[in-house]
């Protein structure tokens, strides 16, 4: 750091012969120091490591000292102690900040030191305070979110998750995040249910892309409803074995139809323990299916990831399921119409989003996600321009209790269009 | 510092109460100065969330970012009512420095002091006793204000919780030493502030005590 070398008027030259004291430490002044001419020894008590230890720093000509105490009007912290004759410029925080105001690449400069010593001073102060030294931010994060979470502060939750989304798409804690702000979006969140869901065991931890196996075992177990045999999941239904590839034409046929079918079964049958055991009987799938907890979230990924039209393919292969075992399988079948008109919207396809909201009403004529169903075909109808058929959804949306961030953003629409 | 309106409209930004504006790991190269509203700096600490500072119009904060290569923040910044901020990049800081010396000068001067007010604290926490601690943080807040007058009994405003976070200690820590030093006559509390009837008696002892280490 050079001053400008020209003398700036009103500004006083000091001299000093070798060994003499400049300011002790915890003096108090707002003079801030140039030297001009030979050698100043700074001596100043740092911590470090829980030791006061006494560490000296030379100035060399040209440089400031003094600055910080001066500038933060705090006593100073280091004792400045001649070295040899020596001449120096005084400057008032005035005529200081006249001089550097010339000179932005000074005050960058000084800027890096005091931020490297901040930070530094920071890193012992979080240590001294019991926070970990080494420590994983993306876990972190992960964790902040569910800090919130635990705390219904859904709204910074959400934030903590979606963060999280945008900087670790396809991590480990990835599914879960996706599933925590859904259940804060559809108003299903409640921590109790989910608890215990998340093991923090860095030893695991991966970089590995999205919809792996070890990330979904973290998971799988969170699942309120899941029965306790896990490890039998795997076997536990067939896919459909001549299905058509997924990503096909419109699902529309093949879901009425099909779906239909296999719900009213569900129900005639109603033991879950009975469709288990036919299940296994007629066990014949040729490769060991993803489940459709699995696949759901893999979807819900991708979706975050602006990748609607792979997300639809993977949630029409959800509804082409034809046995559905655990109760989360259900839930997430039931989700996966949800979903999947949400894609079509993405993707600008009105009329098969309506279709797809339709058929969730249609079938679960009960579903939590009615609400947000009909704030979706509004959406839809607005897309299309039905202003109209827009109006009418919306205000069916903002009517439906219990009342919630839909029903504002329904309302939001609705007055919007008026 | 004089904000013209241009610079507001090339680098404003408004979040509502309780939104948060960066969250703790979150990687960030930005940094914010307050126009208006106050902004709270949280940290989730031991699965607690602690308010580390409360900053107000004319404080930058997030300024770290600035000058490191991108790091994951170190705390959360929460938007305490409606608030109105300057968001900084990294790339256009340059740019605002060689526009706004004066920017520059008043984050020198927030660093100086950040310095010392970290280093403060360090030297609060790392005393051994919570009396001691707590003695400290008195003694902190009371030269934080220089037209104290020393002799006389000293009216700090703070809250205990504001002591514990202060201390690093846990609030009932903190309260057993406040109730301890108001059975001894040596503070007076109240709801909303403290009263040290001898700040110089707490910084004899503090200091005594540190020289050992």
């Amino acid at each position: 750091m050079s001053n400008g070398s020209s003398p700036v008027s009103g500004i006083i030259t000091r001299r000093y012969k070798t060994g003499s004291i400049i300011y002790f430490e915890n003096d108090k002044s707002e003079y801030i120091y140039i030297l001009k001419e030979g050698k100043v020894v700074l001596t100043s008590t740092k911590v470090e490591k829980g030791d006061i230890v006494e560490t000296k720093d030379f100035v060399k000509p040209g440089e400031f000292f003094g600055v910080k105490s001066a500038l933060g009007k705090y006593p100073r912290d280091e004792t400045a102690q001649t070295a040899s004759e020596v001449i120096t410029l005084v400057l008032t925080p005035a005529e200081f900040e006249r001089l550097i105001l010339k000179n932005v690449a000074v005050v960058k400069k000084m800027l890096r030191v005091f931020s490297n010593q901040l930070r530094r001073i920071t890193k012992m102060v979080r240590e001294v305070l019991g926070g970990g030294t080494t420590l994983n931010p993306e876990q972190e994060l992960f964790k902040i979110g569910e800090y919130y979470f635990k705390n219904g502060k859904h709204q910074q939750a959400i934030y903590a998750y979606k963060k999280y989304m945008e900087y670790y798409p396809g991590t480990k804690f990835a599914p879960v995040a996706m599933k925590r702000i859904e259940a804060i979006n559809t108003g299903s969140a409640d921590y109790d249910m989910m608890q215990d869901s998340v093991s923090f065991d860095s030893g695991s931890a991966s970089g590995s892309s999205g919809g792996s196996d070890a990330d979904m075992t973290d998971f799988s177990i969170d699942e309120p409803d899941e029965p306790t045999s896990a490890p039998s999941d795997d076997f536990d239904f067939d896919e459909p074995a001549p299905a058509a590839p997924a990503g096909g034409g419109s699902p529309k046929s093949a879901l009425h139809n099909e779906m239909d079918d296999f719900l009213s079964d569900d129900k005639a049958s109603g033991l879950d323990d009975f469709s288990f055991d036919d299940d296994l009987g007629g066990a014949s799938a040729p490769e060991p299916p993803k489940d459709i907890t699995q696949q759901y979230y893999e979807a819900m990924n991708l979706y975050s990831q602006d990748r609607a039209a792979d997300a639809l393919a993977l949630y029409k292969k959800i509804l082409e399921s034809k046995t559905l075992k655990t109760d989360a399988d259900k839930k997430f079948y039931e989700k996966a119409h949800f979903e999947l008109g949400r894609c079509q919207l993405k993707l600008n396809k009105s009329p098969d989003a309506l279709a797809a909201f339709s058929a969730l009403l249609k079938k679960f004529p009960t579903t939590d996600l009615a609400k947000n169903a009909y704030l979706h075909i509004g959406l839809a109808y607005e897309k299309q321009r039905d202003v109209e058929n827009a109006k009418k959804f919306y205000s069916r949306a903002a009517a439906t209790e219990p009342r919630d961030d839909i029903n504002i953003q329904a309302a939001k629409r609705l007055k919007a269009l008026q | 510092m004089m904000l013209d309106g241009q610079l507001f409209d090339k680098f404003g930004v408004e979040y509502a109460p309780n939104e948060i504006i960066f969250c703790e790991f979150e990687p960030g190269n930005e940094f914010y100065f307050i126009h208006s509203g106050r902004v709270k700096i949280v940290k989730i600490i031991n699965n607690t969330e602690k308010t580390l500072d409360i900053l107000e119009p004319g404080d930058v904060f997030g300024e770290m970012a600035i000058l490191e290569e991108e790091e994951p923040r170190s705390a959360s910044a929460i938007a305490a009512e409606q608030v109105k901020l300057l968001k900084f990049h990294r790339a256009n800081f340059d740019a605002l420095l060689q526009g706004n010396p004066q920017l520059a000068y008043k984050l020198l001067v927030i660093f100086s002091k950040r310095i010392y007010d970290a280093k403060r604290r360090l030297m609060i926490l790392l005393l051994d006793e919570p009396q001691l601690k707590v003695m400290d943080v008195f003694n902190m807040l009371s030269e934080n204000n220089p037209q104290i007058d020393i002799q006389a009994p000293v009216t700090l405003y703070a809250t205990t919780q504001e002591v514990a976070n202060w201390a690093g200690l846990p609030l009932n820590d903190v309260q057993k030493v406040l109730t301890q030093f108001s059975k001894l006559g040596k503070i007076e509390l109240f709801n909303d502030r403290i009263v040290v009837n001898n700040i110089r008696d707490f910084q004899r002892v503090v200091s005594s005590k540190r020289k050992k280490l």
